[in-house]
């Protein structure tokens, strides 16, 4: 084997006690494509920011064609050929695309003109779409993935990190993606890609390195492993999957809820939400499919009376519930896992009792004399802490010293119980591990058997189609349609996703 | 009327100097709110060091230097220690309000009648002050609103034609990305919060040295809040800032117009004198939309 082009020698990492990674030690050929495989936590991220110089490793060596080199800041990676694009974009919104790739690269007076030419040229160069003057804000999450690879190849990469780069792509953006991975690794680069993502790893990664809790557990061509055989080796134990025939096929013809027209107006005048119309089951997962951000979390607000609509009408089992506030939601038995459950799920600082509380601290049930009956309490979070299987030592602890899996399975317990009727889970499994994310699917479908109805926003779309009896999709406020979910295909599912209307999609994709 | 205009631009001088440093630092996401201080501390180092010194030079050059230092011990406990900007700048303002006071009578004692310098004369330019109704204006003021006539365009040709103005721009929208740019976002903001205690300073100094030549311990009486106001007023702006300037330094020339012919029958001569404060909340109330900048105000914080 020839000289790598880097390689990473026993590298360790501790933040405060917490080991991050221990004992790292890969390489990366020039022209080769390597995953980065492992769930969230398994140190996937950490050890590519100490590579791009965003960290600093306490113990090990980072050596460029055979020789020891230092990484001590972005620049000096930059300077060494190595761009990474983070998870979340690092693109300034209210600035042009022109302004966001040369920012860092230019000195002095800055010739727009010029920048922008040169910009025009890379991008044709590599068949990008892309008008350097928009401004990032007005750019679909896609396009701002092309400003970010492009301000890379603007720096002469030769090696590009990308942090679950398809995480917020559509199939086809997805597709084009690889496709562009495939060309710049043909011209001598190289390409590190961080994933959990399965099929993604057996489509275009050349070698595979799979990491679990900080260390290496594997290090394996593509063309020599299975996925089964890197998901053992990426959980280090069989899960039971959830599997269209683990659930029972009827549904009630019963309607519980109803959404009527729903028109929501945001102050910009933009419609988030445009005559929205769906029916819910009893017994029912209605799956709500979409890239994110087209109006899912303005759908499932709507529906807990978060926000009221603009126009239209919401009921439940046949009663006009439009006007009533949230808390007469909750009596009325619609509960609501939020997205993002830190800043709208639970108060971090707070007892796991005391998030428990959160929605029904008013109720007579948990009041003693007027003041909180804290044995009832928290006889009743031990139970749900036993039932859920939540790694906490006793009720009161305090909810930011869990993990996120367990974290999510507190607001998981306590809107199961609030939602007798409705539950709305938006991206129930996002950032867990693959065994936190299971265990939530089996919940779902546990009350679902129980004839409870479930609206189920996610981005995920293995998720979608493994739990949902019907697919709606959204697109720009709008629903594209709704399918029963043996209808679809991921492709047919992908370009409704990406706007194309029903109608459009028949014709062009059969 | 020409002498109430020319009044507007001489008085419209320092709180330009102190708005546009404020622009210039908000950019990066740094409220200056130790700006009230800092104009207090260049209006004391500014009347202290000219008045030792008997040249004004040496006062405007303390008076920078003390800018310089309320901003860095400013600047100092906000991005590197991350407090809180307001409570941080509240703080400083008190501080600095007693200190003042205090020096001043360890230095001086308390004098029977003020003391005083011969403050900044203005200097008509030759020909440009001849032309009609502009001249007189425009072009018979003192040298720092001159040294201002070429700033505020200066500021606005760094913040959006240079690389620095894009780093600067960019600190204050999104940090990270000026992180992975390979530029520390703290040190950005650490200069900028410095150069505009120097502006601030220069612009406290203009109040002692520059208009009344002398210091009494009420002298900014708030102005550097405007400087403040005028900022977020100009949308952050060097050319909002312009304008703002241009209708809080008419409204200042009023306020010290009644005062001189002393019509206090028809109106109260304190409603002029509070014209310039009332003025910043009508204005801050009825500005529509702002264009703030998006971590104005948060401190950056990396994982590490």
């Amino acid at each position: 084997m020839a000289t790598a082009f880097f390689e990473l020698r026993g590298i360790s990492k501790y933040f405060a006690k917490v080991i991050a990674n221990q004992d790292v030690s890969f390489s990366i050929q020039r022209g080769e494509v390597l995953a980065l495989l492992g769930e969230n936590g398994a140190g996937k991220s950490t050890i590519m920011k100490i590579l791009y110089g965003l960290y600093k490793a306490d113990e090990g060596k980072l050596l460029k064609d055979g020789r020891e080199i230092k990484i001590d800041s972005p620049k000096e990676a930059m300077e060494l050929g190595i761009s990474m694009i983070q998870q979340h974009f690092s693109l300034v919104p209210a600035h042009t695309v022109t302004d966001n790739i040369i920012l860092g690269n230019v000195h002095g007076i800055i010739d727009h003109k010029l920048f922008r030419e040169e910009i025009k040229r890379l991008a044709e160069l590599y068949g990008f779409e892309l008008n350097p003057d928009d401004f990032i804000r007005d750019l679909a999450v896609g396009v701002q993935q092309k400003v970010e690879i492009l301000k890379a190849l603007y720096q002469k990469t030769n090696l590009l990190i990308m942090d679950e780069p398809t995480a917020v792509l559509t199939p086809q953006e997805a597709e084009n993606l690889m496709g562009f991975v495939r060309d710049f690794t043909a011209q001598g680069n190289s390409v590190i890609f961080i994933t959990h993502k399965l099929k993604e790893v057996m489509s275009v990664a050349d070698r595979i390195i799979v990491m679990r809790a900080g260390r290496v557990f594997g290090d394996i061509k593509r063309a020599e492993t299975n996925e089964l055989e890197l998901s053992k080796l990426m959980i280090g134990r069989d899960l039971n999957w959830v599997t269209k025939e683990d659930r029972q096929e009827s549904i009630d013809q019963e309607v519980r809820l109803e959404i009527q027209q729903v028109t929501l107006q945001e102050k910009t005048g933009v419609p988030a939400l445009k005559d929205i119309s769906l029916t819910l089951h009893k017994g029912e997962i209605l799956g709500i499919a979409g890239v994110s951000g087209n109006g899912q979390q303005e759908l499932c607000e709507i529906v807990c009376g978060a926000i009221l609509p603009t126009k239209g009408k919401i009921l439940l089992d046949g009663e006009d519930i439009t006007e009533r506030k949230i808390r007469a939601r909750i009596d009325l038995g619609i509960g609501y896992v939020p997205a993002d459950r830190s800043s709208d799920g639970m108060i971090m600082d707070m007892s796991i009792a005391e998030n428990m509380l959160l929605k029904s601290s008013y109720a007579k049930k948990w009041q003693k004399r007027g003041f909180i009956d804290k044995q009832k309490l928290n006889q009743y979070t031990w139970q749900e802490i036993q039932d859920y299987s939540i790694k906490a030592p006793s009720p009161e602890t305090i909810a930011r010293g869990l993990s996120g899996g367990n974290q999510q399975k507190v607001v998981l317990a306590r809107e199961v119980d609030n939602g007798e009727k409705v539950i709305v889970f938006d991206q129930p499994t996002r950032g867990l591990d693959l065994g936190a994310v299971n265990h939530v699917h089996q919940v779902i479908l546990q009350e679902r058997a129980k004839g409870k109805s479930v609206l189920l926003v996610s981005t995920e779309l293995a998720e979608i189609f493994a739990l949902s009896d019907r697919i709606a999709i959204l697109y720009k406020g709008e629903i594209q349609g709704v399918f029963n979910s043996a209808e679809l295909t991921t492709e047919k599912i992908g370009l409704l996703m990406a706007g194309f209307r029903e109608r459009e999609v028949k014709s062009d994709a059969g | 009327m020409i002498n109430l205009l020319s009044r507007t631009i001489m008085m419209g001088t320092p709180l330009l100097f102190g708005a546009l440093a404020e622009v210039i630092a908000e950019r990066t996401g740094m409220m200056v709110t130790a700006i009230e201080g800092i104009f207090l501390m260049g209006a004391w180092a500014g009347f202290v060091g000219g008045y030792l010194s008997g040249s004004l030079i040496v006062g405007f050059l303390s008076a920078m230097l003390a800018g310089l230092l309320v901003a860095g011990l400013y600047g100092w406990i906000c991005i590197y220690l991350k407090q809180h900007q307001v409570v941080t700048g509240v703080a400083i303002n008190l501080l600095v309000a007693g200190l003042c006071s205090f020096l001043y009578r360890v230095i001086f004692g308390v004098p029977i009648t003020p003391l005083t310098v011969s403050p900044l004369a203005t200097i008509p330019i030759p020909l440009l002050s001849e032309i009609p109704l502009l001249g007189p204006i425009l072009f018979n003021q003192t040298i720092l609103t001159y040294i201002i006539y070429f700033l505020a365009p200066l500021s606005y040709f760094m913040l959006y034609k240079t690389s620095m103005g894009l780093t600067i721009r960019s600190a204050g929208e999104n940090p990270e990305a000026v992180d992975v740019a390979g530029i520390n976002v703290l040190t950005v903001r650490f200069l900028t919060v410095l150069l505009a205690g120097v502006m601030g300073g220069v612009a406290g100094a203009f109040y002692s040295i520059g208009f009344l030549g002398m210091f009494t311990t009420n002298i900014i009486g708030g102005r550097g809040w405007i400087a403040f106001a005028i900022c977020f007023l100009g949308n952050w702006n060097p050319k909002g800032a312009v304008i703002g300037t241009l209708a809080f330094g008419f409204a200042e020339a009023i306020a010290i117009y009644m005062q001189s012919i002393g019509n206090s029958a028809l109106f109260p001569n304190e409603l002029f004198i509070a014209l310039p404060y009332i003025m910043t909340i009508v204005l801050t109330i009825s500005r529509k939309s702002f264009n703030v900048p998006a971590k104005l105000g948060v401190p950056y914080l990396k994982e590490n």
